[in-house]
């Protein structure tokens, strides 16, 4: 009997507890709820109060689909799988050098990837802004992509993965005389996927919702990516006070597919995310 | 823009002391340091908090992990301007909520009195998730036998807490505090959206005061050196995460 009950208190506590951590989940996603319920009502039924849009207003997305915001879209999508994938092929290379290979001054090669992954980024807007405008590349797709196209934080995480490859793999790859090129992305690839995906997704994400520096280097609205543009559907309403059921909506396009993206790939985050614990600094 | 050009003259130390004489610089730095120190502070006590209910099995799990982690990878801009809404003094939800405990409303980003706050609630929340992940992989790591020991010896929950949990995911704890101090030291995208360090400079971080010098004075000279003292401080940081994070390996 007492066992029972010893069961019965341990249920009761483990609903306690389940409800305790939903409550918390949802304090967590309630600004995203909250989003999309206030994108389907209309100007006066938000200043009016209340939780359910009375007739939802699926004419608030239209409009913010009609507005440049797809376009802000395609920009941010276009220029970080650019950025992403030369990333990706760059950083691979040199991690593989810097693993693998012994050369003079790897040492000091390594030390300045180090010292450049802690420096905060914005301490090279200025330098990096001259080095654009000479380029004659403010202002355009290229220099976007140009200005981003070696992430040291990805050269660092995959060095540590590829220091995990067994070195009787590289043994035999160059014992069949395979060439580096080749050796890297059959042999060194498939054993360290998992660095490579939390690399992809970490960075096409960061460089996605990237801000600061586009706003700094692009002036024409045609070239702005997806904060630039929301940021800008926002200001543009402020003369006639902020129409925030259109905001919202067009907040939503940009972040229910991120979260959709996220939730399939849920997995890969989280140990792309433990695995770079250590890492990043 | 033409407001850089190759000439240049070597002013010394001029930048540097007409920046920290200013008046906005000393502001600029007791902002960075609350804020630096509250959002961490919170965003690293909430995201153990988190992780320690995540922890054990349960159905839904991987859900509620997920809604817990989702504001981290949404662009902070997005986010923010979904907040400025919550934020919206006369027909907000930050301020029904109060009104619902009776309180008075607040004035939120628009006074100088709660802007502080405000963003830092924004930073903690989207900062959360990242933190409960992170601790969530170190609790696994816990030695089991530890935990086997204190059982054995009686140790009370918050005994075991205290000196078998907590002193195990220290290194977890070490990481965290720096990586949300630099952050921290170099969050923009919230402050844009939410105040543009304001109202009365009550949120312009050292970054955001970087921002306004040079690309909105045009003062690149100042801004530079706003920058170098921001790289100072992120570098002292790092190596002494760099230093005692050697200290936490050589003890296994």
């Amino acid at each position: 009997m007492s066992k029972d009950k010893a069961i019965n208190f341990i249920a009761f506590a483990r609903c306690i507890k389940i409800g305790f951590i939903a409550i918390c989940a949802a304090l967590m996603a309630f600004p995203f709820a909250w989003m999309v319920l206030s994108s389907l009502k209309t100007k006066a039924e938000l200043m009016s109060g209340g939780w359910l849009p009375s007739d939802p207003q699926w004419l608030n997305y239209l409009e913010a689909i009609r507005s440049p915001l797809l376009r802000n879209i395609g920009n941010s999508l276009a220029i970080s799988a650019a950025s992403t994938a030369y990333q990706l092929v760059s950083g691979a290379m040199l991690a593989y050098a810097l693993a693998y290979m012994s050369f003079k001054g790897k040492g000091l090669i390594f030390a300045l990837i180090m010292g450049s992954c802690m420096a905060p980024s914005a301490a090279t807007y200025i330098p990096s802004y001259i080095i654009l405008s000479k380029m004659k590349l403010l202002d355009s797709y290229t220099g976007l992509v140009v200005s981003s196209l070696v992430s040291v934080f990805g050269i660092f995480l995959l060095r540590q993965a590829f220091m995990q490859v067994p070195p009787s793999l590289i043994e035999a790859a160059r014992l069949d005389s395979a060439s580096h090129w080749r050796t890297l992305w059959k042999v060194v690839y498939p054993v360290a996927k998992p660095s490579f995906a939390a690399f992809v997704l970490i960075n096409a994400i960061a460089s996605y919702n990237s801000y600061m520096w586009p706003s700094l280097v692009t002036n024409s609205p045609d070239l702005y990516m997806v904060s630039q543009g929301l940021r800008h559907f926002f200001i543009e309403g402020g003369a006639y006070g902020t129409n925030w059921p259109l905001v919202m909506a067009g907040s939503a396009i940009v972040v229910l597919p991120l979260l959709a993206v996220f939730a399939l790939l849920q997995k890969w985050f989280v140990s792309g995310l433990s695995g770079s614990a250590g890492l990043k600094g | 823009m033409h407001y850089m050009t190759p000439e240049y003259k070597m002013v010394g130390f001029k930048n540097y002391a007409k920046l920290l004489a200013s008046r906005d610089f000393s502001q600029a730095l007791s902002n960075t340091l609350v804020f630096c120190v509250f959002s961490a502070v919170f965003s690293i006590a909430l995201g153990l908090g988190m992780a320690l209910l995540l922890e054990k099995k349960f159905k839904g799990k991987s859900f509620f992990s997920g809604l817990v982690f989702s504001p981290w990878i949404t662009p902070t801009v997005a986010v923010s301007l979904v907040w400025m809404w919550i934020y919206d003094a006369d027909h907000g939800m930050a301020n029904a909520v109060l009104h619902l405990f009776s309180l008075p409303g607040l004035k939120w980003v628009g006074s100088s009195k709660t802007a502080m706050l405000s963003v830092i609630i924004v930073t903690v929340w989207k900062s959360i998730g990242y933190n409960a992940i992170l601790y969530l992989a170190a609790l696994e790591k816990v030695p089991r036998s530890l935990y086997e020991a204190a059982s054995l010896d009686r140790a009370s929950k918050w005994g075991t807490f205290l000196r078998v949990t907590l002193p195990g995911i220290s290194p977890t704890t070490f990481f965290l505090a720096v990586i949300s101090t630099i952050n921290g030291l170099q969050a923009y995208d919230q402050i844009q959206v939410l105040t543009q360090g304001g109202p009365a400079g009550s949120t312009r971080t050292l970054l955001y005061l970087y921002y306004q010098l040079g690309f909105q004075q045009y003062k690149m000279g100042q801004a530079a050196s706003a920058a170098v003292v921001l790289m100072l401080a992120i570098a002292v940081l790092s190596a002494l995460q760099w230093a005692l994070s050697k200290r936490a390996v050589s003890y296994r």
